[in-house]
């Protein structure tokens, strides 16, 4: 429970700096140091806010209903493996749920300013998000189906045993990574580190947040980031169920780290889709859930 | 017994104390006090039998054509009956502080208040009679006194249409229950619910015939697409007690029909559980794609209405489903889950009705692209519409996830026997995820626009918050809605002994099923730990807080920046809205600058229900459009030809038949 409560705190600060040091290294660059993100955090705290004169309560309550939702969102999942400190049957409905709360104060947050360019963040993150949801409880009904449990610690510890599994796990795994890469805005949906607000979802719902409002908010997108790379690692875990508790746990943050590998590498490869061509893309993680689904069934005899 | 009779007659005087004495306020709570000893009386008599207890019956022999009126209350009926009175009474004081300007302006509230007296009796009626006859009877006397509520303010030419656009789809589908009722009566020979059941149990064609004449005719009551082109337009026109009556209440009545008819039918089959889900997930995902790009407030809710009746639907498609497979735990999950989400939408729908109206009255407009910023000067109701929107958004720790919850649970329950029924099921649990996405988006924005940001139109002038009988009205709704989020056995509570008879329907399983409670405590755990967090989050917040500086909204650079430049509800929605735009056509109307000096430009742009278009123009012009293909036929040799070969099929199949088939 504490070392959960530990990882889900300090992880995200070394997921940022290794996606950092990622793009850097392929860059050429030499980067900024691992712990970069905790700097920055740091120092907007220490600042001091600045509200714009329209907005009400709702710019104030957005960073911490948003960093709320992460930290329990982040409960439900297996970072360290095996156990949760909150599991209950269908708890990914539960997730999904909780992460639409924190969203639509983001967006509220957003529209209080009565900015344009918030209302156009806010307008992306909402229809986006609509269209990934389906994708994430097609790939959490396809574990459900295939596995026959129900709670996230338990789905997640579904292993391919024959070609049929196989095609099952592997399109659940594209899934889960392109929900991370929309959830956590990343490269090719979102640009993190872009400055042109016409371009962008995330960054421009947020930027009439200040000082100790942007770092809370920084944070829980990063422990969100976390959170999915959480899912992807646990589905991934190589270890069976002799490995000690302290090995598993071990592997499943070493694989989060190297989910964070990936999403650097993904990011200094490919560049960022052009907007329209978003649904597009999210619609292959759709496609590829949809194809697990059907997979899981032919492990059951064919479809019938 | 003697205390339904008394809360009908208690029903009618009050009726017609409020036609016959003087004065609008001596008529209003003529109608308010009778309503609430009738609701008294019948709480009294059906608070035990939703708490378990034996349903009280009685009859009457009447001379033909009615010959035995039997009046029953069991666990369903209770159960309705429970929630539609209360309901229908704080409706009544809602109105009392909603049509004041209208009593200052000298209007008569008297009939008004009447009919939502008779409104009520409709309810006492309908879920309590067994006779198709006098059933069909209260059904009339909800819709036409519907009607009569909805054209208030009747000399509106718009709102006399839409009055008359909902009294011709409600006997349209009236039509569909009357040819039910005729053929259940033509192979029964008697009126009586009994009799109809015996008929129902029998398989066979006329069964599947009667069934979709129903599902048909309490889809259109209960606003199921393609039947709900009548509701944004009906709910948009009538005032703001009326539209979340006709919502929240009395349009469930289709629903409670549904089911009482899916009980009297005992044993469905499986084709009416697909049929059912189908046609309930039609319904949500076209109603609340069309919520998310709705400039009317009002017309936006409505909408959402269809949205909800068919996610109710996806619930009890799945209990039907259960019930044919013999599968007790999707009997339990599937119509717990529905019943429980017909009682949470009447509460977070009417809830958000009220907060459009207290919109209305203090604006003169619900066009959210003209409001703006209301949270400043209407707080309270900017908070309650807040409660419904995030309820709505089926969000914890709100009620509408509770139900949505266990819609889930029996839509992905391991309990579901086949590989293709599991996909199918899955998929549509997959549906209903977009369809909460959607809603949220929808309600992000109705709120986002109407009370956030700055006010768009400076000929709006929002007076006071909403006066006291709408802030009661809507305090003990919203209060409804975090009670059955916060403590979900309250809700099960509710629904248990009506969820009951359907478990009666199905053989009992050796190991017993779960106990929902113990399923639900878990998810309240959570959703306790999520208000924790936040909760701490938030004081903490509002320590660091403290000395803050004020700037205008960044702007990108451009420091010239007015109210009227911020995103607007079509602006918002455009995006999402031109994805979908087989469903969401936009209609642009624009006359745009050009030259050197031009003169002012225009653009208009407003979304259209696609559906509601085609039908029409496909009754209106089908014959010429028909005509038109088929003149094309002959032009084209290719054509001729398949039409050609069509048509010899058809021959060949018709001569085959009249043999008596292949040998």
């Amino acid at each position: 429970m504490i070392a959960h409560a530990a990882a889900l705190l300090v992880v995200p600060i070394i997921l940022v700096g290794v996606v950092n040091r990622t793009k850097s290294c392929w860059a050429g660059r030499k980067g900024v140091p691992l712990l970069q993100a905790f700097y920055d955090i740091v120092r907007l705290a220490r600042k001091r806010p600045v509200y714009s004169s329209v907005a009400t309560v709702f710019v104030k309550a957005a960073p911490s209903v948003v960093l709320g939702t992460a930290v329990v969102s982040g409960l439900l999942v297996p970072l360290l493996g095996r156990r949760t400190p909150l599991s209950f049957p269908f708890d990914f409905v539960f997730f999904a749920y909780t992460w639409g709360l924190g969203r639509i104060f983001l967006m509220l947050g957003a529209l209080d300013t009565g900015s344009s360019f918030e209302g156009m963040g806010a307008s992306r993150e909402a229809t986006y998000s609509a269209l990934v949801e389906p994708a994430f409880f097609l790939a959490a009904g396809t574990l459900a189906a295939a596995s026959g449990k129900s709670s996230f610690a338990q789905l997640l510890r579904f292993r391919p045993d024959d070609p049929a599994t196989a095609v099952v796990w592997c399109g659940c795994l594209v899934a889960l990574f392109v929900l991370l890469q929309v959830e956590s805005a990343r490269i090719p949906v979102d640009d993190p580190s872009t400055h042109l607000e016409l371009t962008m979802i995330h960054e421009v719902m947020v930027l009439d947040h200040s000082g100790p409002d942007l770092a809370v908010i920084q944070y829980a997108s990063a422990i969100k980031m976390t959170v999915c790379a959480g899912l992807l690692a646990a589905l991934l875990n190589p270890l069976d169920a002799a490995a000690g508790p302290a090995l598993f746990a071990a592997a499943n943050l070493g694989l989060i780290l190297g989910a964070g590998i990936v999403i650097g590498t993904v990011e200094s490869l490919i560049a960022r889709l052009k907007l329209r061509s978003i649904p597009e893309y999210i619609f292959l993680a759709i496609s590829a859930a949809f194809v697990a689904l059907l997979a899981s069934t032919l492990r059951r005899g064919g479809l019938g | 017994m003697i205390a339904v009779l008394a809360a009908g007659l208690t029903l009618m005087v009050g009726a017609v104390l409020a036609l016959a004495l003087p004065g609008n306020r001596v008529r209003a709570w003529a109608a308010i006090a009778t309503q609430a000893v009738a609701t008294a009386l019948i709480l009294a008599a059906v608070i035990p039998i939703v708490m378990g207890g034996a349903p009280i019956s009685a009859q009457w022999s009447w001379p033909f054509p009615f010959e035995v009126v039997r009046v029953r209350v069991d666990a369903l009926s209770a159960f309705f009956l429970a929630w539609s009175l209360p309901m229908t009474l704080l409706g009544s004081v809602y109105a009392l502080g909603y049509l004041r300007p209208y009593f200052e302006a000298g209007r008569n509230g008297g009939p008004h208040f009447a009919l939502l007296n008779v409104t009520s009796l409709a309810f006492v009626m309908v879920y309590t009679l067994e006779n198709a006859l006098v059933f069909l009877l209260g059904w009339e006397i909800a819709a036409v006194a519907a009607w009569l509520l909805v054209i208030w303010d009747y000399k509106n030419q718009k709102v006399r249409f839409a009055g008359f656009n909902y009294l011709v789809s409600t006997h349209v589908g009236m039509f569909f229950l009357v040819a039910a009722f005729m053929v259940m009566h033509s192979q029964t020979g008697s009126f009586d619910f009994g009799a109809f059941s015996r008929f129902l149990h029998q398989p066979g064609a006329l069964r599947n015939v009667t069934f979709v004449l129903l599902v048909t005719s309490f889809g259109l009551k209960s606003a199921f697409f393609p039947f709900h082109t009548w509701l944004p337009r009906a709910h948009s026109a009538a005032p703001a007690h009326v539209s979340s009556l006709m919502s929240g209440v009395i349009h469930k009545a289709g629903l409670f029909a549904l089911l009482r008819f899916t009980l009297l039918m005992g044993a469905p089959e499986e084709w009416m559980g697909w049929y059912l889900i189908g046609f309930s997930a039609l319904s949500a995902i076209l109603g609340v794609l069309y919520t998310s790009s709705q400039r009317d407030l009002k017309r936006l809710l409505g909408y959402s209405s269809t949205e909800n009746v068919g996610i109710a639907g996806l619930g009890f498609g799945v209990g039907v489903l259960g019930l044919c497979w013999h599968q007790p735990v999707l009997v339990l999950l599937g119509f717990t889950g529905g019943i429980l989400h017909l009682l949470n939408h009447a509460l977070f729908k009417c809830l958000l009705f009220y907060a459009a109206g207290a919109v209305y009255l203090a604006t003169h407009t619900v066009d959210i692209e003209r409001l703006g910023g209301l949270v400043r000067r209407m707080p309270r109701t900017a908070a309650f519409f807040l409660i419904g929107g995030l309820a709505i958004s089926g969000l914890p720790p709100l009620n509408g996830f509770v139900s949505e919850f266990l819609i889930y649970l029996g839509l992905l329950n391991g309990a579901v026997p086949t590989g293709r029924a599991r996909v199918l099921l899955v998929c549509v649990a997959a549906l209903l995820a977009f369809i909460g996405a959607v809603s949220a988006l929808s309600m992000t924005r109705a709120f986002g626009i109407t009370f956030l940001g700055q006010p768009r139109d400076s000929q709006v002038h929002p007076k006071s918050d909403a006066p006291a009988p709408l802030f009661i009205t809507m305090f003990l709704h919203a209060a409804g809605v975090v009670l059955i989020g916060l403590w979900p056995p309250a809700g099960l509570w509710f629904v248990r002994s009506a969820v009951g008879l359907f478990m009666n329907l199905c053989t009992p399983v050796p190991g017993g099923l779960p106990d929902l409670s113990s399923v639900l405590m878990p998810v309240a755990g959570a959703s306790l730990v999520l208000i924790a967090v936040v909760g701490a989050l938030l004081l903490l917040a509002r320590r660091t807080q403290g000395s803050v500086a004020t700037q205008t909204t960044w702007g990108c650079g451009y420091s010239a920046a007015n109210t009227r430049m911020q995103y607007s509800g079509t602006s918002f929605s455009s995006q999402f809205a031109a994805i979908f735009e087989a469903v969401l056509p936009q209609l642009r109307s624009e006359d745009l600058p050009v030259g050197y000096f031009p003169p002012d430009g225009r653009l208009a742009t407003h979304y259209v229900d696609a559906v509601e278009r085609r039908m029409f123009q496909l009754l209106g012009d089908g014959e010429s459009l028909v005509t038109q293909a088929v003149a094309r036929i002959p032009d084209q040799p290719r054509l001729a030809f398949a039409a050609g070969l069509v048509a010899l099929a058809v021959i060949v199949w018709l001569i085959v038949l009249a043999n008596g088939g292949v040998a």
